[in-house]
């Protein structure tokens, strides 16, 4: 799959994520988190498994989270990569 | 449920819970219980703000629900960077949304979502010079000799000299015009070093009421805000120990502006400088009068009011050539 346009998938609520993909030529990973500090190695592996599995190459990838449990971030980042490679 | 309240709805319920209503809003969003309205936020471009809470919802994730309405919505509208006004004691809420504090004065709380600030100044680190620096906050629509004086006085007393150059695109000189001009004119001061302020110095997120040319309720906190962002986080990234600017006859706000300086920035380790305007004719050489000037064609004047990049600027637009 390619990110051809700017989406996001997620709220902003508790235990929620929002996240934004948009075109860029590298791959890139940008994640807030209100757990940073213990989780974010965590959060940013599940993100590369996704883009793995969606075989997702190059595309600015940003997390603002909310304390998400790992399958609601697989879900968000899958949702908004959708979006993102319609045309 | 989410929802659009009318603004007058909007307007009675934020008044309700003792806020400030502003105009200006592009959208509302409402959070409604059972058809009621118990908390509202709103959106005036890149910036949230009134945002308000019935007390027995407080503690709820409606302010979750409600930024995450106006976040995009601001999207859809193109705009990238979000800015929060808040008060200082309710911060907290929006850092628990991952938005980053940037400054505080008195009643009022500016905070950004995401990492804008630091990505900002990262961004321009190959400016930043060791030393003693000075800096001017300058508009610039258009520059003028009074800029080139007031930026020559001070590149002299410190060790490298900032011009930023108010990136909002509200005057009647746009933004790429002005920052030109100013690094046409400055060009031969071998310190000074010409770069925008983003939306991070006298902007609409800073200092909205800038462009209004008037002292409206609400002036001085942003007046305040926007030093205490200076000061305190662009200040110390650049070495900038020295602000300068001309003092301001005319202008009620801009001498507003000048004494809220004097007032704020000594306390954030920044010194400030006024330094007296350059004068022709007995009155003294501001944008305004070179805009005046222009409208009335005064040529003869123009050339005493403005530096050579600014005056061959203003004759090709008077031919129509851009």
């Amino acid at each position: 799959m390619r990110i051809r346009r700017k989406a996001t998938a997620g709220t902003m609520q508790s235990s929620d994520l929002v996240v934004t993909v948009e075109p860029s030529e590298a791959l890139g990973i940008e994640i807030e988190s209100t757990v940073k500090k213990q989780f974010e190695h965590l959060i940013r592996a599940r993100i590369e498994a996704v883009l793995a599995e969606l075989d997702v190459t190059s595309g600015r990838v940003r997390v603002s989270d909310r304390g998400a449990l790992d399958y609601a971030i697989a879900a968000r980042v899958e949702a908004a990569v959708r979006r993102a490679d319609q045309e | 449920m989410i929802d659009h309240p009318s603004e007058r709805e909007a307007r009675a319920f934020v008044e309700g819970q003792g806020l400030r209503f502003e105009p200006g809003v592009d959208e509302w969003a409402g959070l409604y219980e059972n058809g009621r309205l118990v908390a509202t936020g709103a959106r005036a471009g890149r910036i949230l703000k009134m945002f308000a809470i019935l007390p027995d919802h407080q503690g709820t994730d409606a302010l979750g629900q409600l930024v995450t309405r106006l976040r995009a919505s601001a999207e859809a509208a193109g705009h990238g960077d979000l800015f929060v006004f808040t008060a200082p004691d309710k911060a907290r809420s929006f850092e628990a949304l991952n938005f980053r504090m940037l400054a505080a004065h008195g009643p009022v709380a500016l905070l950004e979502f995401g990492p804008g600030l630091e990505g900002w100044l990262a961004s321009r680190a190959t400016l930043v010079r060791p030393g003693r620096n000075g800096a001017i906050v300058l508009n610039g629509n258009p520059f003028t000799l009074g800029h080139l004086h007031l930026a020559e006085l001070a590149a002299r007393k410190v060790d490298n000299l900032y011009l930023f150059v108010v990136s909002e695109d509200r005057s009647a000189f746009p933004f790429q015009d002005r920052i030109r001009l100013a690094r046409e004119a400055t060009r031969h001061i071998p310190n000074a070093t010409v770069l925008e302020t983003g939306p991070y110095a006298v902007s609409a997120a800073t200092f909205p009421t800038y462009f209004l040319k008037r002292i409206e309720e609400g002036t001085e906190a942003q007046m305040g805000l926007d030093l205490e962002l200076f000061g305190r986080r662009i200040a110390p990234f650049f070495n900038v120990a020295a602000r300068f600017a001309g003092d301001e006859p005319l202008c009620p706000l801009t001498a507003a502006y000048n004494r809220a300086m004097e007032a704020i920035l000594p306390g954030a380790g920044v010194a400030v400088e006024i330094v007296p305007r350059l004068a022709l004719e007995g009155a003294p050489v501001s944008a305004s009068r070179v805009r005046t000037a222009l409208e009335a064609r005064d040529w003869p004047l123009l050339a005493g009011l403005v530096p050579p990049a600014t005056l061959d600027h203003l004759k090709r637009m008077e031919e129509g050539r851009p």
